[in-house]
Protein backbone atom coordinates (compact mmCIF):
# COMPACT_ATOMS: atom_id res chain seq x y z
CA UNK A 1 0.00 0.00 0.00
CA UNK A 2 1.65 3.06 -1.36
CA UNK A 3 1.17 5.87 1.48
CA UNK A 4 -0.54 8.91 0.55
CA UNK A 5 1.13 11.80 -0.54
CA UNK A 6 1.10 14.86 1.76
CA UNK A 7 2.09 18.31 0.19
CA UNK A 8 3.16 20.32 3.91
CA UNK A 9 3.96 23.39 1.96
CA UNK A 10 0.38 23.68 0.66
CA UNK A 11 -0.72 26.38 3.19
CA UNK A 12 2.55 28.53 2.40
CA UNK A 13 1.38 28.22 -1.62
CA UNK A 14 -2.16 29.25 -0.66
CA UNK A 15 -1.42 32.08 1.48
CA UNK A 16 2.15 33.70 0.83
CA UNK A 17 1.84 37.19 -0.62
CA UNK A 18 -1.88 37.25 -0.03
CA UNK A 19 -2.31 36.40 4.00
CA UNK A 20 -4.07 34.38 6.52
CA UNK A 21 -7.27 34.63 6.70
CA UNK A 22 -7.39 36.41 3.66
CA UNK A 23 -6.39 33.80 1.04
CA UNK A 24 -9.80 32.47 1.99
CA UNK A 25 -11.84 34.86 0.67
CA UNK A 26 -14.80 33.96 -1.51
CA UNK A 27 -14.52 30.56 0.15
CA UNK A 28 -17.12 29.98 2.67
CA UNK A 29 -21.09 29.30 1.82
CA UNK A 30 -23.11 32.80 2.13
CA UNK A 31 -23.32 33.68 5.92
CA UNK A 32 -26.30 32.94 7.91
CA UNK A 33 -26.10 36.04 10.05
CA UNK A 34 -26.31 39.30 9.08
CA UNK A 35 -25.39 42.63 11.38
CA UNK A 36 -27.85 43.27 14.58
CA UNK A 37 -28.82 39.48 14.61
CA UNK A 38 -29.49 37.71 17.80
CA UNK A 39 -27.93 34.48 18.78
CA UNK A 40 -26.77 31.94 21.06
CA UNK A 41 -23.42 30.55 21.37
CA UNK A 42 -23.69 26.69 20.78
CA UNK A 43 -22.97 23.67 23.53
CA UNK A 44 -21.13 21.63 20.52
CA UNK A 45 -18.85 18.77 21.70
CA UNK A 46 -15.07 19.50 22.04
CA UNK A 47 -12.91 16.49 22.49
CA UNK A 48 -10.21 18.20 20.42
CA UNK A 49 -8.67 21.26 19.60
CA UNK A 50 -11.18 24.30 19.18
CA UNK A 51 -10.81 27.86 20.21
CA UNK A 52 -14.43 29.03 20.93
CA UNK A 53 -14.23 29.24 24.49
CA UNK A 54 -15.78 27.96 27.28
CA UNK A 55 -17.37 30.61 29.16
CA UNK A 56 -19.14 31.76 25.89
CA UNK A 57 -21.34 28.23 25.38
CA UNK A 58 -25.03 28.70 26.09
CA UNK A 59 -24.82 32.67 26.07
CA UNK A 60 -26.86 35.21 23.90
CA UNK A 61 -24.79 37.31 21.74
CA UNK A 62 -25.49 39.95 19.09
CA UNK A 63 -23.74 39.76 15.95
CA UNK A 64 -21.08 43.04 15.68
CA UNK A 65 -19.32 42.33 12.37
CA UNK A 66 -19.11 39.71 10.10
CA UNK A 67 -15.46 39.78 10.18
CA UNK A 68 -13.78 37.13 7.70
CA UNK A 69 -13.94 33.74 6.17
CA UNK A 70 -11.59 31.03 7.54
CA UNK A 71 -11.84 27.39 8.33
CA UNK A 72 -12.95 26.96 11.65
CA UNK A 73 -10.08 25.89 14.30
CA UNK A 74 -10.97 22.65 15.37
CA UNK A 75 -10.53 21.85 11.29
CA UNK A 76 -7.55 24.06 10.80
CA UNK A 77 -5.92 22.12 13.73
CA UNK A 78 -6.29 18.83 11.76
CA UNK A 79 -5.35 20.31 8.21
CA UNK A 80 -9.08 20.32 7.18
CA UNK A 81 -9.24 23.54 5.24
CA UNK A 82 -12.27 22.29 3.19
CA UNK A 83 -15.01 23.53 5.08
CA UNK A 84 -14.82 27.33 5.10
CA UNK A 85 -16.96 29.18 6.57
CA UNK A 86 -17.81 33.25 7.86
CA UNK A 87 -16.67 34.00 11.50
CA UNK A 88 -18.56 36.59 13.20
CA UNK A 89 -17.67 39.37 16.11
CA UNK A 90 -20.14 38.99 18.49
CA UNK A 91 -20.94 41.01 21.90
CA UNK A 92 -22.42 39.45 25.27
CA UNK A 93 -23.40 41.33 28.07
CA UNK A 94 -21.15 40.78 30.89
CA UNK A 95 -24.22 40.05 33.02
CA UNK A 96 -25.19 37.41 30.60
CA UNK A 97 -21.83 35.91 31.10
CA UNK A 98 -21.22 35.80 34.46
CA UNK A 99 -24.63 36.19 36.71
CA UNK A 100 -22.88 37.92 39.84
CA UNK A 101 -21.54 40.85 37.50
CA UNK A 102 -22.33 43.77 39.52
CA UNK A 103 -25.79 45.82 37.80
CA UNK A 104 -23.81 48.93 38.85
CA UNK A 105 -22.21 47.95 35.65
CA UNK A 106 -25.21 46.68 33.28
CA UNK A 107 -23.51 48.28 30.38
CA UNK A 108 -20.14 46.03 30.33
CA UNK A 109 -19.86 43.90 27.25
CA UNK A 110 -17.38 40.98 25.82
CA UNK A 111 -16.76 40.98 22.09
CA UNK A 112 -15.34 37.77 20.65
CA UNK A 113 -14.96 36.04 17.37
CA UNK A 114 -16.67 32.80 16.62
CA UNK A 115 -17.25 30.79 13.22
CA UNK A 116 -20.64 30.53 11.77
CA UNK A 117 -21.08 26.77 13.36
CA UNK A 118 -21.00 27.17 16.61
CA UNK A 119 -23.82 30.29 16.07
CA UNK A 120 -27.54 29.45 16.54
CA UNK A 121 -31.01 32.18 15.60
CA UNK A 122 -31.95 33.66 18.73
CA UNK B 1 -27.75 33.18 32.04
CA UNK B 2 -25.20 30.70 30.53
CA UNK B 3 -25.34 27.42 31.48
CA UNK B 4 -21.69 25.99 31.93
CA UNK B 5 -21.71 22.49 31.96
CA UNK B 6 -17.71 21.89 34.57
CA UNK B 7 -17.66 18.56 32.83
CA UNK B 8 -16.69 20.54 29.40
CA UNK B 9 -13.90 18.93 27.68
CA UNK B 10 -11.63 22.43 27.38
CA UNK B 11 -7.58 22.99 26.83
CA UNK B 12 -7.33 22.40 30.48
CA UNK B 13 -9.58 19.38 30.54
CA UNK B 14 -7.49 17.92 27.57
CA UNK B 15 -4.18 18.84 28.72
CA UNK B 16 -4.13 17.83 32.21
CA UNK B 17 -5.64 14.52 31.01
CA UNK B 18 -1.64 13.58 29.24
CA UNK B 19 -0.16 12.52 32.33
CA UNK B 20 3.03 14.63 31.90
CA UNK B 21 5.38 13.90 34.34
CA UNK B 22 5.68 17.01 36.38
CA UNK B 23 8.56 16.27 38.37
CA UNK B 24 11.85 19.11 38.75
CA UNK B 25 14.41 18.93 36.45
CA UNK B 26 17.58 18.33 38.59
CA UNK B 27 19.41 20.84 36.02
CA UNK B 28 16.95 23.38 35.91
CA UNK B 29 16.74 23.35 39.48
CA UNK B 30 19.90 23.74 39.45
CA UNK B 31 20.24 26.87 37.67
CA UNK B 32 16.76 28.20 39.12
CA UNK B 33 19.07 28.30 42.19
CA UNK B 34 22.07 29.68 40.94
CA UNK B 35 20.96 31.43 37.90
CA UNK B 36 21.38 35.36 37.38
CA UNK B 37 18.61 36.98 36.66
CA UNK B 38 18.03 40.03 34.01
CA UNK B 39 16.94 42.13 36.91
CA UNK B 40 20.19 41.77 39.25
CA UNK B 41 22.75 41.83 36.56
CA UNK B 42 21.06 45.54 35.54
CA UNK B 43 21.38 46.37 39.12
CA UNK B 44 25.13 45.85 38.94
CA UNK B 45 26.18 47.12 35.48
CA UNK B 46 23.76 50.11 35.21
CA UNK B 47 21.87 48.55 32.35
CA UNK B 48 18.53 50.17 31.50
CA UNK B 49 16.86 47.59 28.90
CA UNK B 50 14.08 45.96 30.40
CA UNK B 51 14.39 42.87 28.74
CA UNK B 52 18.23 40.72 28.64
CA UNK B 53 19.42 40.23 25.13
CA UNK B 54 18.42 36.72 24.47
CA UNK B 55 14.67 37.34 24.76
CA UNK B 56 13.92 37.95 21.37
CA UNK B 57 16.04 34.76 20.42
CA UNK B 58 14.16 32.58 22.64
CA UNK B 59 10.73 33.78 21.22
CA UNK B 60 12.04 32.96 18.11
CA UNK B 61 13.40 29.56 19.22
CA UNK B 62 9.33 29.15 19.92
CA UNK B 63 7.93 30.14 17.47
CA UNK B 64 10.33 27.62 15.42
CA UNK B 65 8.87 24.80 17.24
CA UNK B 66 5.46 25.95 16.50
CA UNK B 67 5.04 25.47 13.45
CA UNK B 68 6.68 24.61 9.57
CA UNK B 69 5.19 28.15 8.77
CA UNK B 70 8.03 29.97 10.27
CA UNK B 71 10.71 27.89 8.44
CA UNK B 72 11.62 28.08 4.89
CA UNK B 73 14.97 26.96 4.26
CA UNK B 74 13.49 23.40 3.55
CA UNK B 75 10.94 24.03 0.85
CA UNK B 76 12.74 22.22 -1.80
CA UNK B 77 10.77 19.02 -3.39
CA UNK B 78 13.81 16.87 -1.84
CA UNK B 79 13.61 18.11 1.17
CA UNK B 80 9.86 17.64 0.79
CA UNK B 81 9.61 13.99 0.14
CA UNK B 82 12.75 13.47 2.50
CA UNK B 83 10.11 14.86 5.59
CA UNK B 84 7.00 14.47 4.07
CA UNK B 85 6.38 11.70 6.64
CA UNK B 86 7.73 14.13 10.04
CA UNK B 87 5.70 15.81 11.54
CA UNK B 88 6.47 19.45 11.00
CA UNK B 89 4.37 20.70 14.12
CA UNK B 90 7.27 20.00 16.61
CA UNK B 91 5.82 21.43 19.69
CA UNK B 92 2.31 23.44 19.16
CA UNK B 93 2.17 26.71 20.42
CA UNK B 94 -1.07 26.63 22.33
CA UNK B 95 0.50 23.83 24.48
CA UNK B 96 3.88 25.14 24.65
CA UNK B 97 1.95 28.10 26.69
CA UNK B 98 -0.77 25.77 28.69
CA UNK B 99 2.47 24.03 29.88
CA UNK B 100 4.77 27.22 30.53
CA UNK B 101 1.59 28.54 32.88
CA UNK B 102 1.34 25.35 34.82
CA UNK B 103 5.41 24.59 35.05
CA UNK B 104 5.55 28.03 36.18
CA UNK B 105 3.37 27.85 38.74
CA UNK B 106 4.57 24.93 40.13
CA UNK B 107 8.19 24.90 39.75
CA UNK B 108 9.32 28.48 38.53
CA UNK B 109 6.77 30.65 40.75
CA UNK B 110 9.75 32.96 42.11
CA UNK B 111 11.82 33.19 38.82
CA UNK B 112 10.68 36.45 36.90
CA UNK B 113 10.07 36.78 33.18
CA UNK B 114 11.44 36.04 30.84
CA UNK B 115 14.11 33.40 32.53
CA UNK B 116 10.99 31.39 33.82
CA UNK B 117 9.54 31.43 30.06
CA UNK B 118 12.82 29.76 29.20
CA UNK B 119 13.08 27.41 32.09
CA UNK B 120 9.62 26.19 31.39
CA UNK B 121 10.23 25.65 27.84
CA UNK B 122 13.63 23.72 28.42
CA UNK B 123 11.44 21.41 30.72
CA UNK B 124 9.18 20.66 28.11
CA UNK B 125 11.22 19.99 26.11
CA UNK B 126 13.29 17.65 28.51
CA UNK B 127 9.91 16.50 29.36
CA UNK B 128 8.38 15.71 25.79
CA UNK B 129 11.53 13.42 25.22
CA UNK B 130 12.95 16.00 22.69
CA UNK B 131 15.78 16.87 24.55
CA UNK B 132 17.83 15.04 27.14
CA UNK B 133 18.61 16.22 30.25
CA UNK B 134 22.46 15.17 30.59
CA UNK B 135 22.70 16.24 26.43
CA UNK B 136 21.45 19.80 27.48
CA UNK B 137 23.87 20.08 30.29
CA UNK B 138 26.68 19.09 28.42
CA UNK B 139 25.64 21.29 25.88
CA UNK B 140 25.57 24.02 28.11
CA UNK B 141 29.09 23.26 29.47
CA UNK B 142 30.05 23.50 25.55
CA UNK B 143 27.95 27.11 25.64
CA UNK B 144 29.64 28.57 28.72
CA UNK B 145 33.32 27.40 28.19
CA UNK B 146 33.03 29.01 24.23
CA UNK B 147 31.56 32.17 25.86
CA UNK B 148 32.88 32.39 29.39
CA UNK B 149 36.05 31.35 28.52
CA UNK B 150 36.13 28.96 31.36
CA UNK C 1 35.56 57.69 29.32
CA UNK C 2 33.25 60.64 30.87
CA UNK C 3 32.37 63.07 27.69
CA UNK C 4 29.18 64.55 29.17
CA UNK C 5 28.17 65.87 25.70
CA UNK C 6 28.97 63.15 23.66
CA UNK C 7 25.39 63.03 21.58
CA UNK C 8 24.70 58.93 21.77
CA UNK C 9 26.96 57.12 24.44
CA UNK C 10 26.55 53.25 24.10
CA UNK C 11 24.06 52.74 26.66
CA UNK C 12 26.34 50.45 29.28
CA UNK C 13 26.17 46.78 28.78
CA UNK C 14 26.06 43.78 31.02
CA UNK C 15 29.37 42.31 31.19
CA UNK C 16 28.48 38.52 32.23
CA UNK C 17 26.92 35.60 30.64
CA UNK C 18 24.29 34.70 32.76
CA UNK C 19 23.73 30.63 33.39
CA UNK C 20 19.99 32.13 31.82
CA UNK C 21 21.77 33.29 28.44
CA UNK C 22 24.06 30.37 28.40
CA UNK C 23 21.01 28.46 28.87
CA UNK C 24 19.14 29.67 26.06
CA UNK C 25 21.90 29.46 23.65
CA UNK C 26 22.40 25.60 24.54
CA UNK C 27 18.65 25.38 24.02
CA UNK C 28 18.34 26.77 20.58
CA UNK C 29 21.87 25.15 19.18
CA UNK C 30 20.53 21.44 20.11
CA UNK C 31 17.32 22.60 18.73
CA UNK C 32 18.78 23.28 15.58
CA UNK C 33 21.52 19.95 15.95
CA UNK C 34 18.91 17.66 16.48
CA UNK C 35 16.89 19.35 13.24
CA UNK C 36 13.99 20.82 14.46
CA UNK C 37 14.78 23.88 12.79
CA UNK C 38 17.34 25.53 11.27
CA UNK C 39 20.00 28.24 12.17
CA UNK C 40 19.41 29.96 8.92
CA UNK C 41 15.48 30.46 9.79
CA UNK C 42 15.72 31.55 13.13
CA UNK C 43 18.44 33.85 12.15
CA UNK C 44 15.98 35.30 10.06
CA UNK C 45 13.35 35.36 12.37
CA UNK C 46 14.94 36.86 15.22
CA UNK C 47 16.29 40.16 13.09
CA UNK C 48 12.85 40.46 11.72
CA UNK C 49 11.48 40.44 15.57
CA UNK C 50 14.44 43.04 16.42
CA UNK C 51 12.30 45.88 14.02
CA UNK C 52 9.11 44.93 15.78
CA UNK C 53 8.26 47.52 18.79
CA UNK C 54 4.62 49.67 19.58
CA UNK C 55 5.81 52.79 17.84
CA UNK C 56 3.64 52.24 13.94
CA UNK C 57 0.38 51.43 16.04
CA UNK C 58 1.16 54.89 17.88
CA UNK C 59 1.60 56.41 14.71
CA UNK C 60 -1.58 54.79 13.04
CA UNK C 61 -3.69 56.47 16.57
CA UNK C 62 -1.99 59.43 16.60
CA UNK C 63 -2.57 60.06 12.48
CA UNK C 64 -6.31 58.82 12.72
CA UNK C 65 -6.64 61.68 15.57
CA UNK C 66 -5.46 64.10 12.84
CA UNK C 67 -6.78 62.41 9.82
CA UNK C 68 -10.64 61.98 10.01
CA UNK C 69 -10.63 59.42 6.68
CA UNK C 70 -7.67 58.06 7.98
CA UNK C 71 -9.59 57.12 10.61
CA UNK C 72 -12.31 55.45 8.79
CA UNK C 73 -10.03 53.93 6.69
CA UNK C 74 -8.09 52.61 10.21
CA UNK C 75 -11.56 51.13 11.51
CA UNK C 76 -12.45 49.52 8.02
CA UNK C 77 -9.57 48.14 7.14
CA UNK C 78 -6.50 47.88 9.63
CA UNK C 79 -4.49 45.82 7.64
CA UNK C 80 -4.30 48.67 4.99
CA UNK C 81 -4.16 51.56 7.26
CA UNK C 82 -1.02 49.93 8.92
CA UNK C 83 0.71 50.24 5.77
CA UNK C 84 1.13 53.97 5.89
CA UNK C 85 3.08 53.51 8.93
CA UNK C 86 5.14 51.36 7.53
CA UNK C 87 3.30 48.13 8.46
CA UNK C 88 2.45 45.05 5.72
CA UNK C 89 1.02 42.70 7.34
CA UNK C 90 1.64 39.82 4.78
CA UNK C 91 4.74 40.72 3.04
CA UNK C 92 6.85 42.10 5.88
CA UNK C 93 7.15 38.78 7.96
CA UNK C 94 9.47 36.41 6.45
CA UNK C 95 6.55 33.83 5.91
CA UNK C 96 4.74 36.79 3.71
CA UNK C 97 1.46 35.14 4.99
CA UNK C 98 1.78 35.48 8.98
CA UNK C 99 2.70 33.12 11.16
CA UNK C 100 0.63 30.45 13.81
CA UNK C 101 0.07 33.61 16.11
CA UNK C 102 0.50 36.11 13.70
CA UNK C 103 -2.40 35.93 11.15
CA UNK C 104 -3.27 39.12 9.48
CA UNK C 105 -6.25 40.56 10.00
CA UNK C 106 -6.18 43.69 12.06
CA UNK C 107 -9.05 45.11 13.86
CA UNK C 108 -8.39 48.86 15.33
CA UNK C 109 -11.24 49.06 18.14
CA UNK C 110 -12.49 52.86 18.30
CA UNK C 111 -13.61 53.84 22.07
CA UNK C 112 -15.51 57.09 22.40
CA UNK C 113 -16.57 58.73 25.10
CA UNK C 114 -18.90 56.61 26.22
CA UNK C 115 -16.77 53.24 25.26
CA UNK C 116 -14.04 51.72 26.36
CA UNK C 117 -12.11 48.99 24.70
CA UNK C 118 -9.43 46.52 26.13
CA UNK C 119 -7.78 43.65 24.88
CA UNK C 120 -7.36 40.02 25.99
CA UNK C 121 -6.49 36.57 24.94
CA UNK C 122 -7.83 34.34 27.44
CA UNK C 123 -6.64 30.93 25.27
CA UNK C 124 -2.83 32.10 25.66
CA UNK C 125 -1.06 34.87 24.44
CA UNK C 126 -2.87 36.35 20.88
CA UNK C 127 -0.95 40.08 20.73
CA UNK C 128 -0.24 42.56 17.71
CA UNK C 129 3.44 41.85 17.12
CA UNK C 130 3.92 43.16 13.69
CA UNK C 131 2.58 46.46 14.64
CA UNK C 132 3.17 46.58 18.53
CA UNK C 133 6.07 44.47 19.02
CA UNK C 134 6.31 41.62 22.03
CA UNK C 135 3.94 40.96 24.75
CA UNK C 136 4.33 42.42 28.27
CA UNK C 137 4.83 39.80 30.82
CA UNK C 138 1.83 40.63 32.32
CA UNK C 139 -0.77 40.09 29.15
CA UNK C 140 0.86 36.44 29.33
CA UNK C 141 -0.27 35.71 33.04
CA UNK C 142 -3.45 33.71 33.68
CA UNK C 143 -4.27 36.27 36.13
CA UNK C 144 -4.67 38.86 33.59
CA UNK C 145 -5.93 36.74 31.21
CA UNK C 146 -8.46 34.67 33.37
CA UNK C 147 -9.58 37.73 35.08
CA UNK C 148 -10.07 40.80 32.96
CA UNK C 149 -13.16 38.84 30.91
CA UNK C 150 -15.06 38.35 34.44
CA UNK C 151 -13.84 41.74 36.49
CA UNK C 152 -12.38 43.72 34.07
CA UNK C 153 -13.26 47.18 36.00
CA UNK C 154 -11.13 45.11 39.13
CA UNK C 155 -8.22 44.90 36.82
CA UNK C 156 -7.98 48.21 35.44
CA UNK C 157 -8.06 49.54 38.57
CA UNK C 158 -4.95 47.29 39.27
CA UNK C 159 -3.35 49.54 36.22
CA UNK C 160 -4.86 52.48 37.63
CA UNK C 161 -7.67 53.04 35.50
CA UNK C 162 -11.31 53.64 37.08
CA UNK C 163 -13.77 54.34 34.63
CA UNK C 164 -17.15 56.15 35.36
CA UNK C 165 -20.19 53.50 35.27
CA UNK C 166 -21.39 55.38 32.12
CA UNK C 167 -18.62 54.04 29.98
CA UNK C 168 -19.37 50.83 28.79
CA UNK C 169 -15.97 48.41 29.52
CA UNK C 170 -15.66 45.94 25.91
CA UNK C 171 -13.53 43.31 26.79
CA UNK C 172 -11.89 42.13 23.43
CA UNK C 173 -11.42 38.37 23.88
CA UNK C 174 -8.45 38.45 21.00
CA UNK C 175 -8.59 34.05 20.12
CA UNK C 176 -9.19 33.58 16.62
CA UNK C 177 -7.91 35.40 13.60
CA UNK C 178 -7.81 38.59 14.41
CA UNK C 179 -5.61 40.69 16.02
CA UNK C 180 -6.46 44.13 17.82
CA UNK C 181 -5.39 47.42 19.10
CA UNK C 182 -7.38 50.17 20.99
CA UNK C 183 -8.09 53.61 18.79
CA UNK C 184 -8.64 55.95 22.33
CA UNK C 185 -10.19 59.03 22.41
CA UNK C 186 -7.86 61.89 21.53
CA UNK C 187 -7.28 63.84 25.16
CA UNK C 188 -7.84 67.47 26.38
CA UNK C 189 -4.98 69.19 25.98
CA UNK C 190 -3.58 68.25 22.74
CA UNK C 191 -5.34 71.10 20.70
CA UNK C 192 -2.34 71.80 17.98
CA UNK C 193 -0.45 69.05 18.34
CA UNK C 194 1.72 67.72 15.28
CA UNK C 195 1.39 63.89 14.71
CA UNK C 196 5.05 63.67 16.33
CA UNK C 197 3.91 64.86 19.71
CA UNK C 198 0.57 63.12 19.95
CA UNK C 199 2.42 59.79 18.45
CA UNK C 200 4.60 60.22 22.22
CA UNK C 201 1.34 59.81 24.22
CA UNK C 202 0.35 56.84 22.74
CA UNK C 203 2.10 54.08 24.94
CA UNK C 204 1.69 50.88 24.65
CA UNK C 205 -0.59 50.29 27.65
CA UNK C 206 -3.11 52.74 25.46
CA UNK C 207 -2.83 50.78 22.62
CA UNK C 208 -3.87 47.34 24.92
CA UNK C 209 -6.18 49.51 26.81
CA UNK C 210 -5.63 49.41 30.47
CA UNK C 211 -4.32 52.86 30.38
CA UNK C 212 -5.60 56.40 28.80
CA UNK C 213 -3.36 58.38 26.82
CA UNK C 214 -2.66 61.91 28.72
CA UNK C 215 -0.62 64.91 27.75
CA UNK C 216 3.10 64.39 29.26
CA UNK C 217 2.55 60.54 30.00
CA UNK C 218 5.23 58.99 27.70
CA UNK C 219 6.28 56.01 29.44
CA UNK C 220 4.46 52.84 30.68
CA UNK C 221 3.97 52.46 34.55
CA UNK C 222 5.12 49.54 35.94
CA UNK C 223 2.68 46.69 36.32
CA UNK C 224 2.01 45.90 39.97
CA UNK C 225 2.02 42.20 40.76
CA UNK C 226 -1.04 41.68 42.90
CA UNK C 227 -2.67 38.05 43.77
CA UNK C 228 -5.86 37.98 42.54
CA UNK C 229 -8.55 38.75 44.88
CA UNK C 230 -11.31 36.81 43.18
CA UNK C 231 -10.93 33.12 42.21
CA UNK C 232 -10.93 32.53 38.79
CA UNK C 233 -12.68 28.88 39.11
CA UNK C 234 -16.11 28.62 39.76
Amino acid sequence: MSKPHYDREHHAKKATGIGDPQCFKGEAPPPKFKVGDKVRVKDLPDIFYNRAQVYTRGAPAVVAELVYESPAAEDESWDNTENVTWFYSVIFKQKDLWPEYPDTFANDTVETELPERWLEPL
Amino acid sequence: MAEINPEYLDLDADMSKRDMDQSPVFLLEKIKQEGRVWGDLCEQYGVKNPDPPWRVTLEATCDMLAENNCRTSDTGEAAQTAEAEKDTKVLDGIERRWEEDHLVKEHYANVPFPENQLLALAHTLIRRGLMDENELARKMKEVDQRLNMT
Amino acid sequence: MTDEHKPHAPAPMVDEVSEFEVLEIAVRELAIEKGLFTAEDHQRWTEYMHTLGPLPAARLVAKAWLDPEYKKLAVTDGVKASLEVGIDWVNSMPTKFGTPSDYCNLRVLEDTPTLHHVVVCTLCSCYPRPILGQSPEWYRTPNYRRRLVRWPRQVLAEFGLQLPEEVEVRVEDSNQKSRFIVLPVRPEGTEGWTEDQLAEIVTRDCLIGVALPRPGKTANDPRPVRPALKPYHH
